[in-house]
């Protein structure tokens, strides 16, 4: 009873406040870029930059015969300048390392081939073919892209050699590995045997379905973070937290309505952004709990947060910081061959992947997993933030 | 009601005490002022009484409970109205007053009555974020009544009042007082203290410096006083004189023997001026 009559005082003070209607004002603002400036198709178009280590002749075969099958077709010529820069190259397979260093820009033109999506026709990657593999090294590194020398030896056989930039998973090494140098029958049994979620899933979420987990994650996380810490400093300043410390009712109870209102508003924001983007496609019983247990979780953070300070002003610095460093697991989602493992302890990683999954009915193992990390560690923060409370009573 | 044993806390551990050793008893039924200047240790005590500052150590039982061990149950006997009002702004006078009263596990007082017992008529629709600093004030003393308290704690509940609604609020406090309720009054004013009071403590420095009743401390301390404005040299002179001292009995003789009298009035020392006396120190 009192804690239904702290949660409905909650809500009053919610809807006549006006950080209530920030996140649902944002959720209408991101549904609108939703339907209206994104495209359900990807126009993002990989680059990579080639050498090919053979006569000009075969080069000239091998392209045509590729614009034949459909599968590429020539592109105007492309002038690139890159600065003086300096670096060095480690060969993973003898661990020699060798230095460049280019003192002066330069300017290239290169030859360009766009790749097409043999289904669909569509451009899904630019080539770029350099004249020399040190020309290719260095735009690669300049462009931080993935490059490649492809060279032909004496029996006709092709072998590849690549650059990448140091921070590909091992995954994308493997597969890179595996492609250019086992046997067709080693390749096949090597897919079946390989979990590669993220790219996997990328492929079946069109462009627009693809940014609904970010908004829907960030939305719960880091509104739900910031808005809990905005209520308990309202609170603070106008002392009410002491009036009710003299009370029969505990603290917690105060508490857990503050983060009950921030549930109820991140349900209404989430189903804003989810329903009229993916419609009847995901589970939403999944979707909802993972929702709750995930905002739980940052809602508590907040509320821990908030007991180290007395206004917004003075815990700036700090929410701030915890807010940017939540963010990071974003590069990781739409970069996937950015994935390090440092940034898998970051709550938000697992967040977008596991919101990621709930919407292609992907790996719910994984989403119940982390449902129940979250529901712990959310009970554990909570917890702390009451201890916390319960000391800075200030007179 | 009230049982205190060696009390002392500091705010940091190994800091300066904020109250020190202190001991003192209130009577179920008594009115208790406590007083002092800012920064005395008033509110440190008063904090560690309801809970809202960890006992450090000493004995503390408020209303049969020790204020060691958690028991929120005892706040249904308590009732704490704070110096700063601290109620919801975006909320109305009535729905203040109802959601506070949801929170107690005994019966609670109509919402609508506390209202305009402390003249707040008409506003308890008014969401309080309208409210003047008073009306803030009247809303929180209101409030502290609401669960029918055994024991109140008031603090400065007439600061920033006017002088029509503080003698309101000092009825109210007779009122309570009539019907048995035991106060523990915090304040800095005198007056109040002098006029709502059965005994007072005089704190400075987290130190009592005396505990007696307002009666008692006027004939220990107290003088009777004469002051005197007289005409001299086409001048008004005004003079203070004791009847008890030997050469002021005489000075009052001279003057009324010689200057024309404007004005002559006898008073009782205040319980200001006695706490001067006691501790040396002003109000302020």
């Amino acid at each position: 009873m009192k804690l239904l009559s702290s949660y409905i005082k909650e809500m009053k003070i919610a809807a006549r406040g006006f950080y209530f209607y920030i996140e649902i004002v944002m959720a209408i603002i991101l549904l609108a870029i939703l339907l209206f400036a994104v495209n359900e198709t990807s126009s993002s178009k990989s680059r990579e930059y080639l050498y090919y280590d053979m006569p000009q002749e075969v080069i000239q075969y091998m392209m045509e015969k590729n614009i034949a099958e459909g599968n590429s077709r020539f592109a105007e010529s492309v002038e690139l300048t890159v600065k003086p820069t300096e670096f060095e190259i480690t060969n993973q397979e003898t661990g020699e390392t060798k230095s460049y260093n280019f003192e002066e820009a330069a300017t290239f033109e290169l030859q360009t081939l766009e790749t097409l999506d043999p289904k669909t026709g569509e451009l899904v990657k630019t080539v770029y073919i350099t004249e020399s593999e040190e020309d290719m090294i260095r735009i690669a590194y300049s462009e931080s892209k993935l490059g490649a020398a492809i060279k032909m030896d004496e029996t006709g056989e092709l072998s590849y050699r690549y650059y990448l930039q140091g921070y590909e998973t091992d995954r994308m090494e493997n597969l890179l590995y595996i492609l250019h140098n086992e046997t067709p029958d080693v390749i096949e049994a090597q897919k079946d045997a390989q979990v590669v979620r993220t790219l996997d899933i990328t492929e079946k979420l069109n462009n627009r379905q693809n940014l609904v987990p970010v908004f829907i994650a960030f939305m719960g996380s880091l509104m739900g973070f910031f808005i809990v810490m905005a209520y308990i400093y309202l609170d603070k300043a106008e002392g009410v937290i002491r009036a009710f410390a003299v009370t029969p009712s505990s603290i917690w109870k105060y508490l857990i309505t503050k983060i009950m209102v921030i549930l109820s508003t991140v349900i209404v924001s989430t189903s804003i952004i989810t329903i009229p983007v993916m419609g009847g496609q995901p589970n939403y019983l999944l979707l909802y709990v993972f929702l709750l247990t995930t905002t739980f979780f940052m809602a508590s953070l907040g509320l821990l947060a908030a007991s180290f300070f007395d206004t917004l002003t003075k815990s700036f610095g700090a929410m701030y910081g915890i807010m940017i460093a939540l963010m990071i697991p974003a590069f990781s989602y739409f970069i996937p061959s950015f994935d390090p493992i440092w940034l898998r302890f970051f709550p938000t990683y697992p967040m977008l992947q596991g919101f990621k999954e709930i919407l292609l009915h992907g790996d719910a193992g994984y989403v119940l997993t982390f449902t129940f990390v979250f529901l712990a560690g959310g009970l554990v923060l909570f917890l702390l933030a009451n201890i916390r409370f319960k000391k800075t009573l200030t007179v | 009601m009230i049982s205190v044993k060696n009390l002392s806390h500091a705010y940091i551990k190994g800091g300066n005490l904020a109250v020190n050793n202190i001991s003192f008893e209130v009577s179920k039924g008594e009115t208790f002022g406590f007083l002092g200047p800012s920064g005395a240790g008033k509110s440190t005590t008063q904090g560690v009484l309801t809970g809202l500052l960890k006992q450090q150590s000493g004995e503390v039982s408020v209303a049969g409970y020790d204020t060691k061990k958690v028991q929120n149950e005892r706040f249904n006997k308590i009732g704490v109205s704070f110096e700063q009002s601290n109620v919801y702004g975006k909320l109305t006078a009535k729905e203040n007053l109802d959601f506070y009263a949801k929170l107690f596990d005994v019966p609670t007082r109509d919402s609508e009555e506390l209202i305009r017992l402390v003249g707040l008529d008409g506003k308890e629709n008014v969401r309080v974020g309208e409210f003047s600093k008073g009306m803030k004030h009247r809303l929180t003393f209101a409030r502290s009544m609401i669960n029918h308290p055994e024991l109140w704690f008031l603090d400065e509940p007439t600061t920033g009042l006017d002088p029509t609604i503080a003698a309101t609020i000092k009825d109210i406090i007779k009122e309570q007082t009539a019907k048995g309720v035991t106060t523990f009054l915090t304040t800095h004013n005198m007056y109040i203290a002098d006029e709502l009071c059965d005994r007072v403590a005089f704190i400075i420095d987290g130190v009592i410096k005396l505990i007696d009743t307002p009666k008692n401390l006027k004939l220990q301390y107290g003088q009777k006083l004469i002051d005197i404005e007289y005409i001299k040299d086409d001048q008004v002179v005004k003079e203070t004189l004791k009847t008890i001292d030997e050469q002021d009995r005489k000075r009052i003789g001279e003057i009324v023997n010689t200057y024309d009298i404007q004005t002559m009035h006898s008073k009782e020392a205040t319980l200001e001026e006695i706490f001067i006396q006691v501790t040396g120190r002003g109000l302020v």
